[in-house]
């Protein structure tokens, strides 16, 4: 396997991790993922098109999503073709119905939990893309869609998948819309734990699971039983989501005194995102019952807090949820004394 | 300006070193980070030349120079993968050997959907091209 810092030398460089791992197996589906790479288009391909931002219909009418669910049949284009619609029937294609399911059930948390209609609370279209790229390994949230890749289906399955990852991407729509926080160090990371949380969350509601009943992972569905993990992150115990021999150890720290400095990841948002995650988690479990209830409430109304600025830090941050459970739970009650104690148990908070 | 003297333009010596790093994405595995490099002394001239072609286009494409993504802000979104390419001398370094602590001395940062096929294959397969 490709070491890391491995100088590459002419005419080529040794095979990066997954060619290795094709070599080394060899098999039809393998060999054809390492191929597609070389049928991409040398233009820049995403940048054809029109985005989806300039023919969204009409915002829903409160309480009701909007779902536009697209495909970008393996190439790099958004939004694609209109595939399914709301209130169309479902088509054959479980990419297209786990989109369109689990976007309308992160809708209806938002809705029924907080009131919020949609990702800008005044019913803003969920538009979606399926099958981008090949064999893609991502899902990601654009400025003004979702788009999730298929996997490799080796190590990756399809992201649509798994509930809290679709609504993980639905977030950082809601987060950009609340407070802008920059994707970059400790507010970066406050902006991907906020994804977790409400992803989690979205799970556990659609579950109907109370705080110790959950499982606190994130996208659980997604990795193949050919790594050696059990999900992308583990918001109870950062750091222990996967070791696997291709992907590396979970670098995720659940205290600050494991905080990584590093200029990779933006800065760290998807390693260090594991602090606030924990001390969420830990509030959650403090207060027993269903998570969304008291925990998520305290943390949405600091999302939406005037006083929350961009580039806000863990510290910042802490203070503002402390101060959220005492303005709806009172001073020293159980539930602000819950949150107090979470982010001192992560080493955010003296 | 002309392009020739753009002092955007990256260029690539015999003691240059091009790393190329893919960064971001729904999580980050340690495993998938490892950086590719490319030493310049160990390509032809033609190569060099094909490769600062590709970083030039890289450029045009709207890649934006580290140094600037700061001022000129960055991409919307979350969780977008990118193309980190940087460009260091080791030799440059005290004694002549390499210095993994010297800052380099040109990085340019692209999102992954916007990368030329070229680069991604590049980073995949570590397929150099070869220019007269």
């Amino acid at each position: 396997m490709a070491r890391p810092d491995d100088t590459l030398s002419r005419p080529g460089f040794t095979p990066p991790y997954i060619l290795e791992r094709l070599r080394e197996h060899g098999s039809p589906r393998q060999r054809r993922c390492a191929e597609a790479t070389l049928t991409h288009d040398h233009s820049f391909r995403a940048l054809r098109g029109p985005q989806a931002a300039e023919r969204l219909p009409a915002a829903s009418a409160p309480g009701r999503p909007a779902r536009y669910i697209y495909t970008a049949e393996h190439r790099e284009t958004l939004p694609g073709r209109l595939v399914r619609e709301e209130g169309q029937p479902g088509i054959d294609d479980p990419a297209v119905e786990e989109a369109y399911r689990w976007l309308g059930a992160t809708y209806r948390f938002f809705w029924e939990v907080f009131e919020r209609h949609s990702i800008d609370a005044e019913g803003m279209p969920l538009i979606g893309t399926v099958h981008f790229g090949q064999d893609y390994d991502n899902a990601f949230w654009n400025g003004t869609q979702m788009v999730f890749g298929d996997g490799d289906g080796e190590l990756f399955r399809r992201f649509t998948v798994a509930i809290d990852v679709v609504a993980h991407e639905l977030a950082h729509g809601v987060t950009e819309r609340e407070s802008g926080l920059v994707y970059a160090g400790q507010s970066g990371a406050l902006n991907e734990s906020l994804s977790d949380v409400f992803g989690s969350l979205v799970k556990q509601f659609h579950r109907g699971e109370r705080a110790a009943q959950a499982d606190w992972l994130i996208g659980a569905e997604l990795l193949t039983e050919a790594v050696q993990g059990r999900a992308l992150r583990s918001m109870a115990e950062p750091g222990s989501a996967f070791d696997d021999p291709v992907l590396g150890r979970d670098p995720q720290p659940g205290h600050m005194d494991q905080f990584v400095v590093t200029q990779a990841d933006n800065g760290g948002v998807h390693i260090n995102s594991g602090i606030p995650n924990r001390a969420f988690y830990l509030a959650a479990q403090a207060l027993d019952g269903y998570a969304w209830e008291v925990a998520g409430r305290v943390w949405y109304a600091t999302l939406r807090d005037p006083r929350l600025s961009p580039d806000i830090d863990f510290a910042g941050f802490a203070a503002l949820t402390v101060d959220n459970a005492d303005r709806r739970h009172g001073r020293q009650s159980r539930e602000e004394q819950a949150v107090r104690d979470a982010w001192r148990a992560v080493g955010v908070m003296p | 300006m002309s392009r020739v003297d753009d002092p955007h333009r990256p260029r690539l010596g015999p003691g240059s070193r091009l790393t190329i790093r893919r960064e971001g994405g729904l999580a980050h595995f340690p495993g998938l980070a490892a950086p590719r490099c490319i030493e310049g002394d160990k390509c032809t001239p033609g190569q060099r030349r094909w490769l600062e072609r590709l970083l030039g286009e890289v450029l045009e494409g709207g890649a934006v120079e580290a140094s600037r993504t700061q001022a000129e802000g960055q991409p919307s979104g979350a969780d977008r993968r990118v193309f980190r390419l940087a460009i260091d001398e080791p030799g440059e370094a005290a004694g002549g050997g390499a210095d993994d602590t010297l800052p380099p001395r040109w990085t340019l940062i692209v999102d992954e959907t916007r990368a030329p096929g070229s680069l991604v294959t590049l980073w995949r397969h570590g397929e150099l091209g070869e220019e007269p």
